[in-house]
């Protein structure tokens, strides 16, 4: 059974007919995924967005400042209670300029960042420009629109820099897209966030910034049981994105907050 | 999620040679919230008596001063300390009377018996003694602690190593739970001395 897609399509293509002209860029329209075939479709409906629920436990943050765009998320992956990965890349690269921040359901934000990906590359070959990312995010708003209440879970960011300067889009699977000067999104923002705005100022240095981002996720890892693993920082700028930091946040915990040694009560002294 | 995960715990004890070792861990949370990283788990029933118990924290506490309640009428009537076997068997009376409406927590009971020989069980939460003649464990990170228990321990370790090995059981375990670590709490009792200790976890 195959969805009908036919809603979804854009005006006119010139050339051919339907979805199958090969003249046309095989990703324009809708992917169509193959359904099961079940007598109780509503039913599988409710489970399988029941099952991908306990998801977005995870801590992402981006912000705007005046060296360019701050992307910091955690790194870890939970099932429920139990941990199954520290080491999630959950900063997904889209092309040298452009990254996206993975919350939600790890296999719905790999995938359509990598399609995202794939319309953005086809975007500059076919205008000879970079897209923008007001307009990168709206191809993937749009898509993820199209498949509302279907039981995808992606709450992601798009952050990047094109001729207007630096951009932030925040974009969810319910379909929303908001344009924002900060944003942090997962089971770990609400302490992330009381971090980052109590922190932030707009003309602040690189430095600055990313440690305004590390000590964000670090203290989300903290209070939020779903976040931990290591706190990666990037930072966007003009020439694309650079990695500037990677660190554990077991570790961090202690350089910020050192164990004092115990003082001795009695010393043992060699007896003369 | 359930009531058992609502705050989220790990508890286990080993048996070394003439002594024993139990440990805990010290978050206490609302269901992925953190809300304290000291939680007391482990309690002193007397010196050579201690109880863990895991579960909902309510229960945890209320639980821990109803034991405590009978032991010092126990100790009163019977002027001297109680057996760990019969403090097991106590446990157990006392959480089966609430059969039907249970408290929701699971113990860990540690204890040096006659001739110092050293004692563990754990009890389901409502009352099931298992006692066992290595380790036991319980909490969210239950199936981690089996794990890692299985794979470190060797019987008859003196206290040293049996803090060593307690530790690295329980660090690594809640290592792979969201819901327990914080740092840890551990305990090494022998005959003369308990030996207290804090451990350095991952804090995330």
């Amino acid at each position: 059974m195959k969805l009908d897609t036919s809603g979804f399509e854009t005006t006119m293509p010139v050339i051919g007919f339907g979805s199958n002209s090969e003249m046309l860029d095989g990703v324009s329209s809708v992917p169509s995924f193959d359904l099961p075939r079940t007598t109780d479709f509503d039913g599988f409906q409710k489970k399988s967005v029941e099952m991908v629920k306990p998801a977005k436990g995870t801590t992402t943050l981006a912000f705007i400042f005046k060296e360019g765009v701050m992307v910091a998320a955690d790194s870890r992956a939970s099932m429920g209670g139990y941990i199954s990965s520290q080491s999630v890349k959950k900063i997904i690269e889209i092309n040298p300029y452009m990254l996206g921040t993975m919350a939600g359901g790890a296999a719905d934000c790999q995938f359509w960042h990598r399609n995202l990906g794939i319309k953005c590359r086809l975007h500059e070959l076919a205008n000879k420009r970079r897209i923008s990312v007001s307009g990168a995010s709206k191809l993937l708003a749009n898509m993820l629109y199209s498949y509302r209440g279907m039981g995808l879970s992606v709450g992601t960011m798009i952050a990047g820099w094109d001729e207007t300067g630096p951009g932030l889009y925040y974009v969810d699977n319910e379909g929303g897209r908001l344009k924002g000067d900060r944003f942090s999104v997962g089971s770990g923002s609400p302490y992330a966030y009381g971090v980052l705005d109590s922190g932030y100022k707009f003309d602040m240095s690189i430095e600055e910034a990313s440690e305004l981002a590390r000590r964000s996720i670090y203290h989300a890892t903290f209070r939020d049981g779903a976040s931990g693993g290591v706190a990666s920082v990037y930072h966007v700028g003009p020439q694309g994105w650079t990695k500037l930091s990677g660190d554990d946040v077991g570790e961090l915990h202690y350089h910020y907050y050192p164990v004092a040694p115990a003082t001795a009560e009695h010393v043992m002294e060699e007896a003369a | 999620m359930q009531i058992f995960e609502y705050n989220g715990s790990a508890v286990v004890a080993m048996v070394g040679k003439n002594c024993f070792a139990i440990a805990s861990d010290r978050r206490l949370g609302v269901q992925l919230q953190t809300i304290a990283t000291d939680f007391q788990r482990i309690s002193k029933i007397h010196d050579h008596l201690f109880i863990g118990l895991s579960g909902l924290a309510t229960d945890v506490q209320t639980l821990y001063q109803r034991l405590v309640f009978r032991h010092k009428l126990y100790q009163l009537r019977e002027e001297r300390d109680m057996k760990p076997e019969t403090f097991a068997s106590l446990v157990s009376a006392i959480l089966y009377e609430k059969r039907f409406g249970p408290y929701l927590c699971q113990p860990v009971i540690a204890g040096l018996g006659d001739d110092n020989k050293p004692f563990i069980c754990t009890m389901d939460s409502i009352g099931a003694k298992e006692l066992a003649k290595d380790f036991v464990v319980s909490g969210t990170a239950s199936e981690s602690l089996y794990g890692a228990c299985e794979a470190m321990f060797k019987p008859d370790m003196e206290a040293e190593e049996l803090f060593e090995t307690i530790s690295q059981a329980l660090l690594s375990s809640v290592d792979r739970d969201c819901l327990s670590g914080w740092g840890g709490h551990v305990y090494v009792v022998t005959p003369d001395e308990i030996k207290e200790k804090i451990l350095k976890g991952r804090m995330d």
